[in-house]
């Protein structure tokens, strides 16, 4: 033991050498499978127990169906976000959920039913409201200015009226979505929506990829570099370029720079989903029907959202409308009330007859009759409140019979000198006041001629004309010299003048009808003896009787007296005086 | 529905587009040949079995001015080349654009229409020179219809079996 123990002492090497020499002995020679197996457990025995464990944990199914349930959990919830697991995933739940609803549809019906109710709860308050924003947007429309000039502009283009508005209200919409190969230029899929004019897509394909190579073979464009956008008025063409597919949107409107981000997501999503088809396509392009809803995905369509203050116009348009309409009838209410008035007083006005009224060209209209001497109907505007421009009158000339004017008539037909007043009455014309004979004569002819006038009763006037003869005639006292039946100097003229009265006084009663006496009384003064002074009145008083003698007809009858002195005009002894009484005076009076 | 899209390939004025006027569905004006120098236009083909739709790529005809844009005939199924059968230099042009889109598209089927068959005693064609071309020929007329139809329909043919 101590040699064995000194061993390491004397070098590393030897003893190595000595204890495989001795193991190469001990597997070789010593036949000992108990030391052999002692020495395995020895070496290895734990490893082999673990190997053990580890294969009969895999050959126990019921172990490892333990072990994958125990990971399993916490696999999908790690990797819940890769999508290989959903696409794994997914193709197997579909089925298991149809099997299960073919089978019996009762356990999936009872699952989902609580979900249910508010589902369509739900559904049904989006409808409603959708329902009711259609009928407020109807509503305002079917009421605003807009849509009343939206109207107009379908009636002269003709156009329905949904598309005008969908026009005016349009910011944009996309109309068609064309796939199409990229190669060849054929058409792979084409949606559209809306009144689109679809001309035949095969071609308008193929049209769309020669003008892309055009654009870009005209232009040097290299391979990444495409043909992207085309505008043609309200039309807009948007391209998307895959590496097999091209996405081409038509759309009406602008649509935003994020439906660029709409298209080229929209044409991932198919070169991923249809991968192996485009690789593949050469010329049956039913492979691509799938692709549709993805197509439809891209159809857009974004109206204005109608603006708040739209009710708020409508009632300030409302308002400012009802306040113009009872501006406008108070205006007319007092244009009508002023007419009206106008009318009445044409109407009572004699000399005018209104025959119709009414309203000719936007002014008032009146037609009718009217006397030439009757007021100008234009002098009764201004009492009622119109003027001349607001009313278009038609007058016919006619003679009215109304007393006032046939009175008015008389008047400018006979002309009346001053001091004569005419009056109608019952058709009776008569005059009063001193008027001359000859006027008298011609009135008393003309008057019946007068429309309205039908007799003529001059005798007031010839009475008056008869007195103021008289009055003229007595009013004449020739004077004479003393103690001589001689007219004093200058007196000649008043004797003439009094045979000029005489005679005028002779026609005046030959024309009424009557008679006179005329009486020629002579004066003297009171000098001298009445014995004289008669004989000398007498005398004096022949002398004017002569001088009226010449001109006396049947209708007078003359009288000649002498009273001397016992008539003086004064009682004086101054010479004046007595020259005023030495005198002839004359009285007229009638005779019956 | 099975689509594919063929092209039209000639000179200048051998008649290619008055060729298929009359038996295509057109909707783009011609005016889009001298312009962009294509026009679409669409020719269904009943193949017995199935319907085809052509749609057909007119390219403007090679001339000094506007030389064949090859970018327009990626993708084709087949190709119809077309030459005037009075004009011995139209073929030429038929054949050199047989070449060139043969390095686009590859070897894709491919029919040459000698037009004018109307024509024919005014040929400048050799007969026996078109025997050694490595492609279907037929003798098409725009003026009388002749083999339009037919020329479609084994076109179509070809392609569907390819």
């Amino acid at each position: 033991m101590a040699e064995t123990r000194s061993g390491p002492d004397r070098g590393g090497a030897a003893p190595a050498v000595l204890t495989s020499d001795r193991a190469a002995d001990g597997w070789r020679g010593v036949d000992d499978d108990d030391a052999l197996a002692e020495l395995r457990t020895l070496l290895i025995g734990q490893e082999r127990d673990q190997l053990a464990s580890i294969l009969e944990r895999l050959d126990d199914p019921a172990a490892r169906r333990r072990e994958v349930a125990d990971v399993l959990p916490h696999v999908l919830l790690e990797h819940a976000a890769d999508p290989r697991f959903m696409h794994a995933l997914t193709p197997p739940i579909e089925r298991a959920i149809t099997a299960s609803v073919r089978r019996n549809p009762a356990p999936l019906a009872d699952a989902l039913f609580p979900v249910m109710g508010p589902a369509i709860r739900k559904a049904v308050a989006a409808a409603l409201s959708g329902m009711v924003e259609t009928l407020n947007r109807a509503l305002e429309q079917s009421l605003s200015w807009r849509s009343i000039a939206w109207r107009l502009e379908a009636l002269r283009t003709g156009k329905s009226f949904a598309e005008v508005m969908l026009l005016h209200t349009l910011v944009y919409r996309v109309e068609q979505v064309f796939l199409i190969d990229r190669t060849s230029g054929l058409l792979l899929q084409h949606v559209t929506q809306g009144p689109a004019e679809v001309s035949d897509a095969d071609m308008v394909s193929g049209m769309l990829t020669a003008i892309r190579d055009f654009v870009k073979d005209s232009f040097r464009g290299t391979d990444n570099d495409s043909l992207e956008a085309v505008k043609v008025g309200e039309l807009s063409l948007w391209i998307e370029q895959g590496p097999r597919a091209v996405l081409a949107a038509v759309m009406r409107g602008s649509a935003p720079r994020a439906f660029r981000t709409t298209l080229q997501t929209a044409l991932e999503r198919i070169h991923l989903e249809f991968a192996d088809e485009l690789a593949r396509f050469r010329d049956d392009a039913s492979v691509f029907e799938g692709a549709r809803p993805t197509l439809e995905s891209c159809l857009h369509t974004e109206l204005q959202t109608p603006a708040a203050k739209g009710h708020r116009t409508l009632w300030i348009a409302l308002g400012v409308g009802a306040l113009a309409f009872a501006v406008w009838a108070g205006l007319a209410l007092r244009e009508r009330s002023r007419w009206n008035s106008y009318l009445e007083a044409l109407r009572s006005e004699p000399g005018i007859v209104v025959v119709s009224s009414g309203r000719r060209n936007g002014r008032h209209a009146v037609s009718g009759l009217r006397d030439p001497l009757a007021r100008d109907p234009a002098s009764l505007l201004s009492a009622s409140g119109l003027g001349p421009a607001d009313v278009d009158a038609t007058w016919e000339p006619f003679y009215a019979a109304s007393p006032a004017l046939a009175l008015a008539r008389a008047r400018q037909v006979l002309q009346p000198p001053d001091g004569v007043a005419l009056a109608l009455n019952h058709g009776v014309l008569s005059a009063s006041g001193a008027a001359p004979l000859s006027w008298l004569e011609s009135a008393s002819r003309l008057a019946a001629l007068i429309p309205g006038v039908s007799a003529f009763d001059g005798s007031t006037a010839a009475e008056a004309a008869v007195r103021a003869a008289i009055a003229r005639l007595e009013g004449l006292t020739p004077l004479f010299v003393k103690g001589q039946a001689t007219l004093a100097p200058g007196q000649d003229d008043v004797l003439r003048e009094l045979v000029v009265r005489a005679a005028e006084m002779q026609r005046t009663a030959a024309a009424v009808g009557r008679r006179f006496r005329v009486e020629v009384i002579g004066h003297t003064d009171a000098d001298g003896v009445p014995e004289s002074n008669l004989p000398l009145s007498r005398a004096r008083a022949a002398l004017v009787h002569a001088a009226l003698q010449r001109v006396a007809g049947d209708r007078f009858e003359i009288l000649e007296l002498g009273v001397g002195s016992n008539d003086p005009v004064v009682q004086s002894d101054s010479e004046t005086d007595k020259q005023r009484n030495r005198r002839v005076t004359v009285r007229v009076t009638q005779v019956p | 529905m099975i689509q594919k899209k063929i092209c039209m390939l000639g000179g200048f004025g051998v008649g290619k587009t008055s060729l298929v006027s009359r038996f295509v569905h057109s909707i783009f004006s011609d005016t889009y040949l001298t312009t962009i120098g294509v026009k679409i236009d669409k020719k269904t083909v009943d193949l017995g079995r199935e319907r085809v739709d052509l749609i057909l790529w007119d390219i403007h005809g090679e001339d000094d001015f506007q030389k064949v844009r090859m970018s327009y005939l990626r993708g084709s199924s087949g190709y119809l080349l077309v030459a005037d059968g009075t004009r011995r230099a139209s073929l030429d042009v038929a054949l050199e654009l047989h070449e060139q889109a043969r390095l686009t598209v590859g070897h894709v089927p491919a029919i040459l229409a000698i037009n004018k068959a109307d024509l024919a005693s005014t040929w400048d064609i050799d007969p026996v020179a078109l025997q050694a071309l490595d492609l279907p020929v037929v003798r098409t007329s725009a003026k009388t219809g002749s083999e339009v139809e037919e020329t479609f329909a084994s076109l179509a043919r070809a392609m569907n079996v390819t």
